[in-house]
C-alpha cells in the first residue's frame, strides 16, 4: 500500500506544477456557468418552475455538478495512459511488482485533490454573486449518501477513461473515441440539462446506463432532485453494478491488450 | 493574390489526399462533430419541451440561431482549426521555424496549411438545420437576404478566426500554458444564445466587447426579420477590429519568438 501512497505523492507534486493551467480552466468554467445562468434565466422568465424545480434549484444543480467534476471527473487520464502505452513507458510497470491500475488511480486521486481545491478559489468569488440564486436542501442524510455516490462516480469516470486508454493497444489514436464518448456522456450524464427533464421513457432507460451514475446521480442526491429513499438505494446498487462491471472490463482489456503489446526500446 | 490562392489550393489538395488515405479517421471525426452538434440541438429540444420561449425566441427561431452559430464554427473547424491548433504546439516546441523559412506571409502559411474535410462535411448539416428551421417558420428569404446572410457568416468566420489566432498567440508569451485554445470554445458557447437574453454587464461584455453574440445573431436576424443595417455595421466593424487586433497580437508575439530547436 505504501508504494501507492508514494505514487499519490508523486501525482500531487506533478499536478501542482500545472496549478496555473487548472486555475485558468477553473476560471473559464465560470464562463460556462454564466452561459447556464443566461440561458436558463431566459427559459425561466414567465415560468416559476421547470420540471417541478425552481430556477435556483436548477442553477444549484449546474454549480454542484461543475464543482463535483473538478473533484471526481476524469480530465485527461485517458490520454496520459494512452501516451504511456504508445511511448513504451508502460514497460517499466511490467517489470515491477506494481499494479498499473492502482498506480494510475493513485495519481488520479492526487490530481483531483489539486483540481478540486483549486476550483474553490473561483467558487469563493462566484458564490457571493450568485447567493440569491442558489438553494440546497437541508436534509443532512443527503451528504453521506451523496458522498458514497460521488466516490462510486469517481471510480466509474476513472474506469471509463482507463478503458479508453487501454484501446491504445488496438488503435494508435484514441482522441476521436474519447471526444465522441464525451458527447454521449455530456447528454446522458446530465451535464447539458437535468436528466429528469427528458421524456419519462427515455429517462427510465438512462437510469440503467453508466453515464447516469457518472455525474447526474450524485448531483441529484446533493441538490434534492432525487428524494425517495427507494430510488436512492436502487441507484446506489445499480451504480455499484457499473463499478464492478467497468473494473472487470478494465482487467480484461489490460490482460488482452498486453498480449498484443510489443515492448520496443530500452 | 493568385500565388496565395495557388498555395492554398495545393494545401487543400494535400489535405484531401491525406483524408482519403485515412478514411476511418475521417468517418470518426465527422461523427464526433455530428454528435457534438446533436448535443447542442438536443439541449434546445429538451428546454423547449418545458417552455415556449427563450428571451422571446420560439423553438425554431432558436434552432435557426444555433444552426447559424454551428455553421460559422464548422467553417472555422474545416478551414483553420488544425493549422491554428498546431501553430500553438509549434510555437511551444520550436517547430514554428518551419513557417518562418517559407517564402510567404507567415500568418497565412501557418493558419491555412491544413484543411479538415470532416468539419466541412458537417457545415452542410448546419446549413440543413438552418434551412429546416426556416422552412418550419414559413420563411422565404429573398436572394439578397441569402447573399447578405452569407456575407455575415464570412464576417463571423473572420471574427472567430481572429479570436482563435489571438488565443493561440498567447503561446508566444506563456509557452507553458497548454490548452489556451479552450478559451475559444468557452467563448463560442455564448454565440448560441439570443442577444435579448443578455442584460447589464453580460450584454456589455459578450455582445459589444467580445462580439461572440453578434456573430450568430446578426445573420440569424437577417433571415428572420430581413436586413438590418445596424447589425451588419456592427458585424463588419467587429470583423475589421478583431482581424486588426489578431494581426497586431500575432506580430508582437512573433517578435518574442525564440526558436526552441537545436
Amino acid at each position: 500500500m505504501n508504494k501507492y501512497f508514494h505514487a499519490f505523492l508523486l501525482g500531487l507534486q506533478s499536478n501542482l506544477v500545472y496549478r496555473w493551467n487548472f486555475a485558468v480552466r477553473g476560471f473559464f468554467s465560470m464562463f460556462h456557468l454564466t452561459v447556464v445562468f443566461i440561458l436558463w434565466g431566459a427559459a425561466y422568465t414567465g415560468n416559476h418552475s421547470i420540471g417541478g424545480f425552481s430556477f435556483a434549484q436548477t442553477l444549484t444543480y449546474f454549480l454542484v455538478m461543475l464543482v463535483m467534476q473538478f473533484f471526481v471527473g476524469a480530465f485527461n487520464e485517458d490520454y496520459q495512459i494512452s501516451e504511456e502505452i504508445r511511448n513504451g513507458l508502460i514497460n517499466q510497470f511490467l517489470l515491477k511488482p506494481i499494479n498499473y491500475f492502482l498506480y494510475r488511480f493513485s495519481i488520479f486521486i492526487a490530481a483531483r485533490l489539486v483540481t478540486g481545491l483549486l476550483i474553490l478559489i473561483p467558487l469563493a468569488i462566484t458564490i457571493p454573486l450568485l447567493r440569491d440564486y442558489l438553494t440546497l436542501p437541508t436534509e443532512m442524510w443527503r451528504i453521506p449518501l451523496g458522498l458514497v455516490a460521488m466516490a462510486q462516480s469517481a471510480l466509474i469516470q476513472f474506469s471509463i477513461a482507463y478503458c479508453f486508454g487501454m484501446l491504445t493497444f488496438w488503435f494508435l489514436e484514441i482522441q476521436g473515441f474519447v471526444i465522441l464518448s464525451m458527447a454521449v456522456e455530456s447528454i446522458l450524464g446530465g451535464q447539458m440539462f437535468p436528466l429528469d427533464l427528458l421524456p419519462a421513457g427515455v429517462f427510465r432507460v438512462a437510469q440503467f446506463l453508466p453515464f447516469y451514475y457518472q455525474t447526474y446521480f450524485p448531483v441529484a442526491i446533493f441538490t434534492g432532485r432525487i428524494s425517495a429513499s427507494g430510488a436512492i438505494a436502487q441507484g446506489l446498487v445499480i451504480q455499484l453494478f457499473w463499478v464492478v462491471t467497468l473494473l472487470t472490463v478494465n482487467q480484461v482489456l489490460w490482460t488482452r491488450g498486453l498480449r498484443r503489446h510489443t515492448a520496443v526500446g530500452g | 493574390m493568385t500565388r496565395y490562392l495557388q498555395i492554398w489550393l495545393a494545401s487543400a489538395r494535400y489535405s484531401i489526399v491525406r483524408t482519403m488515405m485515412f478514411r476511418f479517421d475521417f468517418f470518426l471525426w465527422a461523427m464526433v462533430e455530428l454528435f457534438w452538434m446533436s448535443v447542442n440541438l438536443l439541449m434546445i429540444g429538451v428546454i423547449y419541451t418545458q417552455t415556449k420561449s427563450i428571451a422571446g425566441w420560439s423553438m425554431y427561431e432558436m434552432l435557426l440561431l444555433v444552426g447559424t452559430s454551428l455553421l460559422v464554427q464548422r467553417f472555422l473547424m474545416g478551414f483553420f482549426w488544425s493549422s491554428i491548433f498546431e501553430m500553438g504546439r509549434n510555437i511551444r516546441s520550436g517547430y514554428f521555424d518551419f513557417f518562418l523559412a517559407q517564402p510567404g506571409n507567415i500568418l497565412f502559411m501557418a493558419t491555412t496549411r491544413k484543411l479538415d474535410p470532416d468539419g466541412l462535411v458537417n457545415s452542410f448539416v448546419a446549413m440543413g438545420v438552418v434551412a429546416y428551421a426556416a422552412h418550419k417558420l414559413g420563411l422565404h428569404p429573398s436572394a439578397l437576404d441569402l447573399v447578405l446572410y452569407a456575407l455575415m457568416i464570412l464576417c463571423g468566420l473572420v471574427i472567430h478566426y481572429s479570436m482563435l489566432v489571438i488565443s493561440v498567440s498567447l503561446a508566444f508569451w506563456i509557452t507553458s500554458a497548454q490548452g489556451v485554445e479552450g478559451i475559444y470554445f468557452t467563448l463560442t458557447e455564448f454565440s448560441r444564445l439570443p442577444r435579448e437574453a443578455f442584460r447589464g454587464l453580460a450584454s456589455l461584455a459578450f455582445v459589444w466587447l467580445l462580439p461572440v453574440v453578434v456573430v450568430s445573431n446578426a445573420p440569424a436576424q437577417t433571415i428572420l426579420h430581413g436586413f438590418q443595417p445596424i447589425w451588419a455595421l456592427a458585424l463588419v466593424g467587429a470583423a475589421a477590429l478583431w482581424f486588426s487586433a489578431a494581426l497586431v497580437v500575432f506580430h508582437l508575439g512573433l517578435r518574442r519568438y525564440n526558436s526552441a530547436s537545436s
